[in-house]
């Protein structure tokens, strides 16, 4: 339908020329502020727990907490530890050493990731900055629940209660023996949920600016005009 | 496309929604879950109450009167529900002090003091035997006590829940009570008298611990035949100086006043205006010591015989300046301020008080002392601004036999009230009221303090002693509850053979009548004093940080951390350091020659509250307890060749009765038959599971 030139896009009928280059501006900046965003977002996530456990028993009327950071247990998990003891299950600070190890450089190259896709690269390539923040949390969702199925199919048959291998409940409510259990995500994982919407929010403004380009169908894996930050104008007429 | 396309505006509100109610997620999943089969909120009132019976039916069936429903709803406690108050009150006898709820009367506690007890492993082998041996008198080893007067630490005359102090009479001894974890901390030995009897009180900001003696003796408990009564034996009244921040009393900077051999009885701090004063009251000021055999009065009778008696003022905080001055001289090792230098200073002066006199009580606002006399039937109702004015003045109405001032009697009372038959001791509320026991009659009388006038008497069961009332000795009684604390209680209870149980009564006083809640039946000693203070100003610790002596209420030297477990032959013996965790101990056998000496230092790995384990070795008189994170210290000589099994005491686990292992104690020469070392690999810890070989 449309035969004008891609260089010669027509603006919008209704807006004067000025008042386009500045919503432009305004938007570049966005970018900018959301990318920021979404880096402090992934920082405070680091800091939080992303999964918590409650386990209910009568002795317990307060409740036992797991809490599941990106770096370590919390909550009560040497009382859990020292219960799993008794059907011989391995201790859960044993679980994912690498992953604890490596989540530091996990989470900062997908901090990194997304200030540079949103900064340098191009329009055809600029949708894989939300990639990496929305593996993550899907690897830390699948990563878990590994464990938690390794753990509980790798009980020690010697242990002094003998119970069947069994996986538990990653989300919701569970049981294992006396105890009720219910698991949920918690403020960390939020905040990774919070800063994907933010990068999908800056794809979205990155998406109508890259239209509005003159260099629209020639760029590449990089931006020629120095993206937001340079200080090339968009063609607004 | 247009990059102004309606349909990227539409897109992206989209997904801002989607982001929105991610948002709403969130604070919907940070929300705890419901705990399971927890109640709906609110509770539906009962209904079958009336199915089975109703509440007049329970009450005639059981023949109780509205009033007994009443005091029942008063006192009554539901599971779960906490009560008000706590009562800390002398275990008597028992060597022990007892605590209770309020208004529950339930016993929540029996904490060992001077007198080894087995639950808490007190005085079973562990560090606690320590404590009980601070409590030697002249290298006798002294397991009893006559308790007789808890007192809690104060901080501007007011209770501040961290000390319990208590004295025991026989053996003229004061114990320290941490209640951060309500145990005893330290006993001290008072060497120059026979018995106590004024302890163990407080000033009004803990400086001191005073401890008056009771039966005079020479000083030192040294020989003088009874003819020397007058030259030779001599009252005391301890300061036993309180280091507040090692929570310990400081024996090196605690000193005395000697006193006349008149039989010192009970004690009081003044507070307030009269802050830095005691009163000490005393009886056989006659100084009758009996005789009964040689045709003599006894002392009962020898020592009724003067219509006064005397009231020990004591201006304790000019005498700690004198002993500071080095006025004091060095008896026996103690800082003595002799009755000449006290008497000659204004440190110590008499005034006459009512035949055979009990108590002596300073009232809320410290302006005045009111002392009961078994003998007499007043209470009277000393002024300190008249008695201090007097002392100003050196206005004297005469000396005594030792050369102390003495202050008329008519010039330093308010006046006296009429109470009754053989009134003891008095305790205050927050309205301006008195509350008397009085013994003979078996009442509590309660007065007025404006015109020294009884408003109400109540029957008790029976022979009232001590009476206590709800903080009722500190600047800021609660009012609330008194209570009787009854030396017979007859017909109160069922028949438990010829020793009776004591009886305490809980007393209403909030209504226009006092009444009397609830008896609670003392099984245990002969309380005497006890103290009532509101619950929330405790704040005891739930568990111990690992590895915690808590007699030095430190990390102990020898704590055994998990994977550190092992059994070292030294020079001196075989040392065990060992772990103890649901549901084993690590290691779980160790073998020792026989005559060996055994140390075990144990450790228990526990942090969850109110998993405790016990550990006994059988046949050696070991009884640990091992509340979470505490560390013991145990040693003795495996003096016979055999088999013992060890095991946890406490019911601690599905698997406690497994909690258990051996020590082998081999005939002299035998093999060794389990291996001895430093650095035995870790066993079960609390991160790992016991490894099993397969």
């Amino acid at each position: 339908m449309n035969t004008q030139s891609p260089k010669s896009r027509p603006a919008h009928p209704n807006a004067a020329p000025q008042k386009r280059e500045f919503h432009a501006r305004i938007q570049r900046w966005l970018v900018v502020v959301l990318a920021v965003a979404a880096i402090v977002l992934w920082a405070l996530a680091y800091l939080r727990p992303w999964w918590q456990f409650y386990l209910f028993a009568p002795q317990y009327p307060n409740g036992l907490v797991l809490d599941i950071s990106l770096t370590g247990l919390g909550g009560d998990f040497k009382e859990i530890n020292m219960l799993n003891h008794y059907i011989g299950m391995k201790g859960l600070d044993e679980a994912a050493a690498l992953e604890r190890h490596l989540a530091v450089y996990g989470v900062g190259l997908v901090a990194l990731m997304s200030a540079a896709f949103s900064l340098i690269v191009g329009r055809k390539w600029n949708w894989l900055l939300v990639v990496p923040g929305l593996l993550f949390p899907l690897g830390f969702v699948g990563d878990s629940v590994w464990w938690l199925y390794h753990f509980g199919h790798s009980l020690d048959r010697h242990a002094p209660l003998n119970i069947p291998m069994f996986t538990p409940q990653f989300l919701g409510w569970g049981k294992i023996g006396q105890f009720q259990t219910y698991a949920m995500p918690m403020l960390g994982f939020w905040l990774a949920i919070a800063a994907l919407g933010t990068m999908i929010v800056a794809m979205i403004l990155r998406y109508r600016l890259c239209h509005s380009c003159p260099l629209h169908d020639s760029c590449g894996a990089t931006c020629p005009q120095k993206l937001v930050l340079g200080n090339v104008p968009y063609r607004v007429n | 496309m247009n990059a102004h396309d309606p349909t990227i505006h539409a897109r992206g509100r989209r997904l801002l929604a989607a982001i929105v109610s991610v948002a709403a997620l969130t604070a919907f999943g940070c929300q705890p879950p419901p705990k399971p089969g927890s109640a709906p909120a609110g509770g539906a009132p009962s209904a079958n109450l009336g199915a089975s019976a109703s509440v007049k039916d329970l009450m005639a069936a059981r023949g109780l009167s509205e009033s007994d429903v009443e005091s029942a709803l008063k006192t009554y406690m539901p599971t779960g529900k906490k009560d008000d108050y706590l009562i800390f009150a002398s275990g008597g006898q028992s060597g022990q002090v007892l605590v209770l709820g309020v208004p529950s009367m339930r016993l929540l506690k029996v904490i060992g003091v001077f007198t080894p007890e087995p639950w808490q492993g007190y005085g079973y082998g562990g560090e606690s035997n320590k404590i009980i041996e601070m409590g030697k008198q002249d290298g006798r080893s002294i397991t009893w006590a006559d308790v007789h007067h808890p007192n809690l630490s104060e901080t501007n005359g007011d209770y501040d829940g961290k000390f319990l102090f208590v004295n025991d009479k026989s053996n003229g001894r004061v114990a320290v009570v941490d209640l951060e974890d309500f145990n005893t901390k330290q006993i001290v030995v008072n060497t120059l008298v026979g018995s106590d009897h004024g302890g163990a009180f407080v000033d009004p900001n803990t400086n001191y611990v005073i401890e008056t003696s009771q039966y005079p003796v020479p000083f030192g408990r040294k020989y003088a035949p009874l003819s020397e009564y007058k030259d030779k034996y001599r009252g005391l009244a301890m300061f036993w100086k309180f280091d507040r921040t090692k929570g310990r009393i400081d024996i090196a900077n605690s000193w005395a006043i000697e006193l006349p051999p008149y039989t010192q009885d009970l004690a009081d701090c003044g507070k307030l205006p009269s802050d830095g004063w005691a009163f000490v009251n005393s009886f056989n000021t006659e100084m009758a010591t009996g005789g009964t055999l040689q045709g003599k009065p006894p002392i009962e009778s020898g020592a009724s015989q003067n219509d006064m008696d005397y009231m020990h003022i004591i201006n304790w905080k000019k005498a700690e300046s004198l002993v500071k001055a080095g006025k004091a001289e060095d008896i026996l090792g103690v800082k003595v301020l002799r009755m000449n230098v006290a008497a000659d200073e204004g440190v110590l002066t008499l005034v006459g008080e009512p035949k055979s006199p009990h108590g002596a009580d300073v009232t809320p606002d410290g302006t005045r002392v009111v002392v009961g006399g078994k003998l007499d039937t007043h209470t009277t109702v000393y002024s300190f601004a008249k008695m201090k004015a007097l002392i100003d003045a050196k206005k004297y109405e005469g000396k005594d036999a030792y050369g102390i001032p003495i202050l008329s009697f008519k010039d330093s009372i308010d006046g006296q009230c009429e109470i009754g038959l053989g009134p003891l001791h008095t305790v205050y509320d927050d309205k301006g009221f008195a509350y008397t026991s009085v013994f003979l009659e078996s009442v509590v009388a309660k007065w007025s303090l404006k015109d020294l006038k009884v408003v109400e008497k109540i029957p008790v069961h029976y022979n009232i002693g001590h009476i206590m009332a709800a903080e009722g000795d500190t600047v800021s009684p609660d009012g609330k509850y008194v209570v009787a604390m009854n030396k017979m209680s007859i017909d109160r209870f069922n028949g438990v053979g010829p020793l009776y149980p004591q009886n305490f009564q809980l007393i209403d006083t909030t209504g226009e009548k006092m009444k009397i809640l609830v008896d609670a039946p003392i099984g245990i000693g002969e309380p005497h004093y006890s103290q009532m203070i509101k619950a929330d100003k405790l704040h005891p610790i739930k568990i111990y940080p690992p590895g915690t002596n808590i007699y030095t209420n430190s990390k102990d030297p020898n704590a055994v951390e998990s994977g550190k477990e092992r059994i070292e032959k030294r020079p001196d013996g075989t040392h065990v350091f060992m772990t103890a965790i649901r549901s084993h101990f690590t290691p779980d056998q160790f073998e020792v020659e026989e005559g060996e000496h055994v140390f075990i230092h144990i450790t228990s790995l526990e942090q969850s509250e109110d998993q405790t384990h016990g550990f006994t070795i059988n046949m050696h008189n070991i009884d640990l307890s091992l509340e979470p994170g505490k560390h013991e210290n145990v040693d003795f000589i495996a003096s016979k060749a055999g088999v013992y099994p060890m095991y946890c005491t406490e019911f601690c686990s599905a698997l406690h009765l497994e909690m258990a292992g051996y020590m082998l104690v081999r005939p002299k020469g035998a093999p060794a038959t389990i291996p001895v070392s430093s650095t035995v690999p870790g066993g079960p810890s609390t991160e790992l599971p016991p490894v099993h070989s397969p």
